[in-house]
């Protein structure tokens, strides 16, 4: 999740409160205090909060929530007579663009900080990584409209930000750290988008880098904003962020016409929500004017239309109000989680465990009166273990990971009884006789089904012990079986016998094949069981 | 005095006979082992009845090479008569022992080497590791000499004397009950009433056995069980569900858009596999990209069928969650569920790939967030948590959303788990008419805070003896 550096001076000047009172409160606007420090609070907001990822954005949040300033700010446009063009061999490439003029900007060290950290928490939040959307700023002042946004042959040269010399776009994705980082996101194409001016200055090349010539720096006075992309609706909401952040801090928009289209906006959108449905999703008293109140206390703007409906202008920087539940969610952080009157409701109901897990109670149950030790070995394993190591075959139906995170895990267990050995590896220096059993989730196919194991490790350990052992489960489960010669390898020939269910092979038992026991680095006898437990009647489809 | 054993009191008794006596001939009396006879006369000896004097004695013996040179010489005695007064080294050389032996002559100053002729000294006496050869206790400075060659060897003898002590007397004087002891009452003495003239083992009763470890089921699991009982006692059904699920389920079912960064490779185990889409996925791709019939406005863009079919270990329970609501769309439910779920994270001691999720939903008429908090204060004060707070949140799949902390000594708030009411996105599709409270919480979690580990990993590749010395109770005071 996004880290916002929050400079208290810079925050102090837009909220108009104390560093204290708004450290004590942050929090629950929903925000998580990371760090606090000399000069600034590291804070981490929503990843569905994009207005929050700023200083500005948070200072306005702050203003509604301490009763400073309510309702919604106005953002006026005026046209910039600025124009882009965009080429429409971006089409497969990345074919959105949005852009605003802003002016009269006052840049210290903080703000252009405060910027930069909103745009790449925008990067990161709404952009995908640059992907979805990326974002470039320029000093306007440098270069000369009308901007063309085209697909420029890979060879064009310009001076990438922070260097001196010119480079082409190919040696950029090479030998700039920013080129190397999201060469990934342009390489296949034939050409590269890349933003010029009217005497062919180049301003960007999204979204991996902006040119030097247009850097913004303390003295910069105004701004084109660009935001490439391949989401409309993401790249609007980025430039949606950045000029409410620019203009609450004092600068004027003006809108850019791109292919004709004057934009942004900045208009906030309107929606009518209930009342009483939202008195009845937080479960609390609510008149139409106190719906009101909360919701500018949130900095939306709210007027009441009857007892039963609220008209709310929702800015046009909450890309996160989808829904009307998404307002009175806002609506309950205005009241406060704590004032709510937290109670159970009144329907009865009856509960009830599911059988698989009554079964697998009751065979714990069962092998913990016999003596055993429960284990909860990891369900995520490997060939080795699972089937080399057991000297068997590997089952047919085995589920490998499509990208596992390390040799030890790329496969879903098939069988407990090799993890169950693996734990005897890992318990090798404690005191013997050991006696373990583990229950739980195997895998087949897609199937999810259950499985249990028994290992029994000490000097004396054999066939008998576990075929006691064995015949106490299944008569305790009550479950009549039969027993036949095992042809498993993992047991040695003449000390291993199948249980056998209605004439299905349902488990196994006997004593561990010693080169097993050494694959696992034993050294005493062990006899182990595996029963299936699919052979459990009454046993629910899942 | 602690009382005698029978065996201590029949050794006090042969010892008023003989006074003084080896282990040895103690045993034939008592018809038993010199070993146990040391062994009770240990005991004896620390209650002050008698006295144990051990003497170690040591011998020497010739080793098979030792044996060999008693008759023959030492090899630089065999080989010093085997040439007049002086030979060439390489003639020497032909001599089977000249690689030993020429060292030792030098050394013993038998002979000087001078421009390849061995000349003998003319010196050359019996020394006393040669009269040891023939007699190893004959001499002590020779025999260590043999031992450090190899050529003999030293042994320990320990020996015994037993005697008894005027206490001793005494006590024997004054009688001994000398009734043979019984260890354990048959069922005749127990019938007859016997036992009570018996002689009857005492026991050391402070002497504490060797221990025995119960079977029991483990810490983790009884845990789990735990929370199992306290929903079960609440009125929740329980749910279990496949491992193996659809990205459908998993994900799209819960609003959650398909570019999440949740869904990306590198935070979810995807497999190779697929599922087909379930009845009415329709409505799903409606919610998606455009919000459907509800106020919502979806994602927008194209909602891709094929993505939703990938198969996936699931990365949460929720999504049977939201399967159980479809097959029961009418209220009142109550479910809950434990499940083991999948993430694609490193092993290290705060992250294991798989863990378990406790998750439960109440859909009914008029319930609402403020009974949302008061499932999460019944079920965290039937665990144990007295004091809970609430703090805004953010999930994908509710709104509103809210994030429970719990008060624990030493550690201040804690944040566990998450909660919020499903968004009306994730349960219209399924024909679901009321709000649906959901909560979840990373069991794990609560086995660190509850337990003291330091270590998730303990959970799964338990160490034996934690499990052994995890009592199943907490019976004591804290």
């Amino acid at each position: 999740m996004p880290i916002i550096k929050l400079p208290y001076e810079y925050l102090e000047t837009l909220t108009g409160t104390d560093r204290e009172t708004i450290i004590d409160r942050v929090p629950m606007i929903g925000a998580d205090i990371e760090r606090i420090e000399e000069d600034h609070i590291d804070v981490e907001f929503f990843p569905d909060r994009p207005d929050l990822f700023s200083t500005e954005g948070v200072a306005r949040a702050m203003q509604g929530f301490l009763g400073l300033k309510s309702g919604i700010n106005e953002y006026p446009i005026t046209p910039s007579g600025i124009s882009f063009r965009v080429d429409p061999g971006l089409a497969e490439i990345r074919p959105f663009l949005g852009s605003a003029v802003i002016r009269n900007v006052s840049l210290n060290e903080e703000a252009i900080e405060s910027l930069m950290g909103l745009q790449e928490a925008l990067h990161w939040a709404v952009g995908r990584g640059r992907g979805k959307v990326a974002i470039g700023v320029h000093d306007l002042d440098t270069v000369t409209p009308p901007f063309y946004y085209q697909a420029a042959p890979r060879d064009r040269a310009f001076v990438p930000l922070d260097f001196a010399e010119e480079m082409t776009m190919e040696e950029i994705l090479e030998h700039h750290p920013k080129g190397v980082n999201f060469a990934h996101l342009v390489r296949d194409y034939e050409r590269f988008p890349l933003i010029t001016d009217a005497e062919d200055n180049v301003l960007s090349f999204p979204p991996i880098i902006n040119g030097e010539r247009t850097k913004v720096t303390t003295e910069t006075k105004n701004i084109l904003l660009d935001c490439t992309g391949t989401d409309m609706k993401a790249v609007m909401t980025a430039v949606n962020n950045i000029c409410t952040a620019l203009a609450d801090a004092g600068a004027t928009i003006e809108s850019v016409e791109v292919d004709g289209t004057p934009m942004p906006s900045l208009s906030p959108s309107i929606r009518m929500v209930s009342v009483d449905e939202c008195r009845r999703l937080l479960g609390i008293p609510l008149t139409a004017e106190e719906m009101v109140a909360h919701l500018r206390t949130m900095r939306f703007g709210a007027v009441a239309d009857g007892e039963e409906k609220v008209r709310v202008t929702v800015p046009c920087y909450r890309s996160d109000i989808m829904h009307d539940w998404d307002i009175f969610e806002d609506v309950a952080i205005s009241y406060g989680f704590e004032n709510f009157d937290a109670a159970l409701p009144e329907s009865f109901t009856t509960g009830k465990p599911h059988p698989v897990m009554v079964m697998m109670d009751g065979v714990r149950e069962i092998l913990a009166g016999l003596g055993f030790l429960e284990m909860m070995p990891f369900t995520l394993t490997n060939v080795r273990v699972l089937y080399t190591a057991m000297q068997r075959e590997i089952n047919p139906g085995l589920l490998r990971l499509q990208r596992p995170i390390s040799e030890e895990q790329t496969v879903m267990r098939t069988d407990i009884l090799p993890m169950l050995v693996e734990t005897l590896q890992i318990n090798h220096h404690r005191e013997l006789p050991q006696r373990l059993f583990a229950i739980g989730d195997c895998v087949e196919g897609e199937d999810t089904f259950q499985k249990v194991a028994t290992v029994s490790i000490h000097t004396e350990a054999d066939f008998s012990e576990i075929y006691a052992c064995a015949d106490a489960l299944m008569r305790e489960m009550h479950i009549a079986y039969e027993i036949e010669e095992s042809a498993d390898p993992a047991f040695i020939p003449g000390r291993r016998a199948d249980i056998i269910v209605d004439g299905k092979k349902t488990g196994v038992f006997g004593e561990l094949n010693p080169d097993v026991i050494r694959a696992f680095e034993l050294d005493a006898p062990v006899c182990a069981m595996e029963i299936d437990l699919r052979c459990v009647q009454g046993r629910p489809c899942l | 005095m602690a009382e005698l054993t029978y065996n201590e009191k029949r050794l006090m008794v042969v010892l008023n006979t003989i006074k003084e006596a080896t282990p040895d001939i103690i045993a034939g009396e008592l018809n038993t082992t010199a070993a146990a006879v040391v062994q009770f006369a240990h005991l004896c000896a620390d209650k002050g009845i008698a006295t144990l004097d051990r003497t170690v004695t040591v011998s020497y013996s010739l080793s098979t090479e030792g044996e060999q040179y008693a008759t023959l010489g030492l090899p630089e005695r065999q080989v010093y008569a085997s040439f007049q007064n002086e030979i060439s080294m390489k003639d020497m050389q032909a001599h089977p022992l000249a690689r030993i032996a020429i060292g030792w002559m030098k050394k013993k100053g038998w002979v000087i080497i001078e421009k390849g002729l061995v000349k003998k000294t003319g010196d050359a006496p019996e020394g006393a590791d040669e009269v040891a050869l023939r007699d190893p206790d004959a001499n002590r400075e020779g025999v260590l000499e043999l031992v450090k060659r190899g050529l003999a060897e030293e042994a320990e003898t320990t020996t015994y004397l037993i005697a008894i002590t005027e206490t001793g007397k005494a006590l024997v004087k004054a009688g001994l009950d000398l009734r043979e002891e019984v260890g354990t009452l048959t069922r005749e003495q127990i019938l007859s009433g016997d036992w009570k003239d018996l002689n009857l083992r005492r026991y050391s009763v402070d002497k504490l056995p060797k221990r025995i470890i119960p079977g029991k089921i483990h810490p983790y699991q009884r845990l789990i069980n735990e929370m199992r009982n306290v929903l079960l006692e609440m009125g929740f059904i329980e749910m279990y569900g496949d491992v193996v699920q659809s990205s459908f389920w998993n994900f799209d079912a819960l609003f959650q858009p398909q570019d999440h960064p949740a869904r990306e490779m590198q935070d979810t185990f995807y497999l190779d596999s697929t599922t087909p889409l379930p009845e009415n996925w329709e409505a799903v791709r409606d919610i998606h990209e455009h919000g459907g019939t509800t106020s919502s406005v979806g994602w927008g863009g194209i909602w891709d069928p094929a993505k939703a079919k990938t198969n996936v270990l699931r990365t949460h329970t929720t999504g049977l969650s939201i399967q159980y609501l479809k097959d029961h769309p009418y209220e009142p439910v109550k479910a809950f569920c434990i499940g083991r779920v999948y993430r694609r994270e490193a092993i290290d001691p705060t992250h294991t790939p798989e863990f378990e999720q406790l998750e439960g939903i109440v859909m009914d008429k008029d319930v609402s967030f403020r009974h949302l908090m008061g499932f999460l204060k019944e079920f965290y004060g039937r665990m144990g948590f007295e004091n809970v707070r609430f703090r805004p949140a953010y999930f994908p799949y509710t709104e509103p959303s809210v994030e429970p902390e719990v008060f624990v000594d030493g550690l201040g708030w804690v944040e566990l788990g998450g909660a919020g009411i499903f968004r009306e996105e994730v349960t219209d599709p399924w024909g679901v008419k009321y709000p649906v409270l959901a909560w979840g919480l990373g069991v794990s979690r609560v086995a660190m805070l509850k337990m003291g580990l330091r270590d998730l990993r303990q959970l799964y590749r338990s160490d034996v003896d934690w499990i052994r010395d995890t009592p199943m109770m907490q019976g004591g005071k804290d």
